[in-house]
């Protein structure tokens, strides 16, 4: 059972920080695919 | 003299014309690249008879990505087809077939027993790490599964169900659970391949294994060291498996980083059947590892087997941890191992 919890608590870990560095990489359709010239 | 003038005349302009004619005809071949879908004049028709040699057809944006500058991509509709019906198709007849088939095992086969017994005496089977790092794998995999199966199946089955608001709320934070977990998910298939490779090149020992059924179709006891051919089986199709769905996953994840949208649409395919085929093999794995073997869950449950769990389905390397830490060695442990 130790294992398992330390498993689950380490697999929340590596994806809270994957989420923090993939928000950090990647920007929004909007922001991504536009110019300073479109309005939305 | 004015008769022989007319004649050259309409000579001269019938040359013309066919030189005209004999210009455009190639120009009228190549049809598809001729139609300016941005051009005021152009008809819907004309748009439908340039798809038939199967090429798209580009307009001409002023925004940074090109890419939406392409109108109308026949191969586009193969790969709807794919993800909307094909796809459906091969998950369904894959996993509800893999459940069907260990349902009728079960009731035909029935659990697999102890058959000597237990002894009392435990032998360490998996250290912690192992365990971590399996069920780390295990569990993101089960999240990976049904948050991926919900892309498959979550509009046509779970949509109805429960209505488009609370199905808008899941599907995001699906998504979401879906792309972050593949990181713990690959560093968990890394971890796999590295600790037990050596445990699962392939022998002769899982040919003679094989040959016997393995021990789970009828009663007998082939030999096997500490991973026996099937669970070798597992472990290829984690590795190569689990390797093939993050790679592909990857390039989904970043979009157009790497592929155009062919190689795009070749990585969902890819991703999305190797995935249903993982789950339906894994269906089998999480068979035989609780319901179907007495004493196999303890393996990954506790860490430790019993020692005539040992000998009947893995007497080869029963007999190495033997020779390796002697009979009273501390690898053996009392039957009452606290719970963890």
């Amino acid at each position: 059972m130790k294992s398992f919890v330390l498993a689950c608590v380490v697999a929340i870990a590596i994806a809270a920080v994957a989420g923090f560095a993939l928000n950090t990489v990647q920007k929004p359709a909007d922001q991504a695919y536009s110019t300073t010239g479109v309005r939305l | 003299m004015a008769r022989f003038v007319a004649q050259a005349r309409f000579i001269i302009g019938a040359l013309a014309l066919a030189l005209i004619i004999a210009i455009a005809a190639p120009a009228s071949a190549q049809q598809p690249s001729a139609v300016n879908p941005t051009a005021a004049s152009v008809k819907e028709q004309q748009l439908l008879n340039a798809l038939g040699t199967g090429d798209a057809i580009h307009g001409r944006v002023t925004i940074p990505d090109q890419k939406s500058a392409n109108l109308i991509h026949p191969a586009g509709r193969d790969w709807r087809q794919f993800h909307e019906v094909t796809l459906r198709w091969i998950a369904a007849i894959a996993i509800l077939g893999m459940l069907v088939i260990l349902v009728v095992f079960y009731l035909v086969r029935g659990q697999v027993k102890l058959e000597s017994g237990y002894s009392g005496r435990r032998i360490v089977r998996f250290n912690a790490f192992e365990r971590a790092v399996h069920w780390m794998t295990a569990t993101c995999f089960i999240i990976l599964g049904l948050t991926g199966l919900n892309i498959t199946f979550g509009k046509p089955l779970l949509l109805p169900l429960i209505g488009e608001p609370a199905f808008a709320g899941w599907a995001q934070w699906a998504k979401y659970a879906h792309n972050y977990l593949s990181f713990p998910f690959a560093i968990g298939v890394f971890c796999i391949f590295l600790i037990w490779i050596v445990g699962n090149i392939p022998n002769r020992v899982d040919l003679e294994w094989t040959k016997r059924g393995g021990g789970i179709v009828g009663h007998d006891h082939p030999p096997a060291y500490r991973f026996n051919a099937g669970q070798k089986m597992i472990y290829w199709v984690v590795v190569i498996g689990g390797t093939l769905v993050a790679a592909s996953g990857y390039l989904l994840m970043f979009p157009f980083y790497v592929t155009d949208i062919q190689g795009m649409q070749l990585a969902q395919t890819v991703h999305a059947i190797i995935a249903v085929l993982f789950v339906a093999v894994m269906l089998a794995h999480i068979y035989i590892g609780t319901i179907g073997m007495e004493g196999a869950f303890e393996a990954m449950g506790e860490g430790t087997v019993d020692e005539n769990w040992a000998r009947e389905h893995h007497p080869l390397w029963l007999e190495q941890e033997m020779a390796r830490t002697g009979p009273n060695e501390s690898q053996r442990q009392p039957m009452a191992t606290p719970a963890e």
